[in-house]
């Protein structure tokens, strides 16, 4: 599409931000994550016909920045990465980990909440740590749907996929992230009482109410 | 069960899009039902809805002032 020197400028620098927050949870260091930016905004200023309307710029500068890292990195390893969807396919028979399904107690909702006060505890470097420790086609997902806030559809067309592999990816995703957060928790006693108690309660099939109220 | 009603399990497949908004207009309103009348898909349907906040708020509101400079300048060179 037609757009001015002008024009490309403004929506680059309006969407800078977000470029490089993307970049640098993309890349891991700001150093990178800046040279990212840069030699996205270049390729789109060279790739200005495959846009096809101004409400499409976000996605199509991001699918750039995305594909710029993917393949900037391949070069830098000198090999080929393992291909995503494999990697998707290969989890896909797994259940998705829920920390509410670790957690909740329905018999507790009048004077506890296990799962609340999960996270009431989380940290954001429990949050940081664990979103940079998801592999990157989960990583990704979770940036653009809960950081940036993009929609399916963007989300599908930044990363160039059906927009159902974004549903069942971002579930993937979002998984993985609170299974490192239950991990995290776990190895640091953070997950709390209330979450050893409701897990020994269900296993062993004894409500935890009753043992609530003597406490 | 009417084809306007869902049931847990359904609740539970559809929980991320009905948090994301993205579930179109019959489908969001046929869970917000099974909301009303669920407590323990409510509590999960909150539970993910903290979460994506929690999430949400690890974006970085500061912009660093270094980058836009060198995209300011680079745009300059096209």
């Amino acid at each position: 599409m037609a757009i001015s020197r002008e024009a490309f400028g403004e929506k680059v620098l309006a969407l800078v931000g977000s470029l490089h927050g993307v970049a640098c949870r993309l890349t891991g260091n700001d150093t990178d994550a800046e040279d990212l930016v840069a030699e996205s905004v270049a390729r789109a200023w060279k790739a200005l016909d495959s846009l096809e309307s101004d409400a499409a710029f976000r996605a199509w500068i991001f699918r750039i920045l995305h594909n710029t890292f993917v393949s900037e990195r391949r070069r830098a390893n000198a090999r080929p990465q393992c291909d995503p969807i494999g990697g998707e396919n290969l989890d896909e028979a797994e259940p998705v980990f829920s920390i509410f399904e670790q957690m909740h107690q329905p018999f507790l909702l009048w004077f506890s909440n296990p799962e609340q006060e999960f996270l009431d505890r989380l940290l954001r470097e429990d949050l940081e740590r664990a979103l940079a420790t998801l592999p990157e086609h989960h990583r990704v997902v979770v940036i653009l749907a809960d950081l940036e806030e993009f929609n399916y559809r963007e989300i599908a067309d930044t990363l160039g996929v059906p927009l159902g592999t974004v549903r069942s990816r971002l579930a993937r995703a979002r998984g993985t992230l609170q299974k490192l957060l239950w991990e995290q928790a776990q190895a640091r006693g953070l997950s709390g009482a209330a979450a050893t108690g409701a897990a020994e309660g269900r296993t062993a099939g004894v409500p935890r109410a009753k043992s609530g109220k003597e406490a | 069960m009417t084809k306007h009603e869902i049931d847990c399990e359904k609740a539970l497949q559809q929980i991320f899009q009905f948090i994301d908004h993205e579930l179109d207009g019959g489908e969001r309103e046929a869970m917000q039902r099974h909301l009303h009348t669920c407590k323990s898909c409510f509590s999960r349907a909150e539970f993910e809805r903290r979460l994506k906040g929690k999430v949400g708020g690890l974006r970085e509101k500061e912009e660093v002032p270094e980058v836009r400079s060198r995209i300011s300048r680079l745009l300059k060179t096209f």
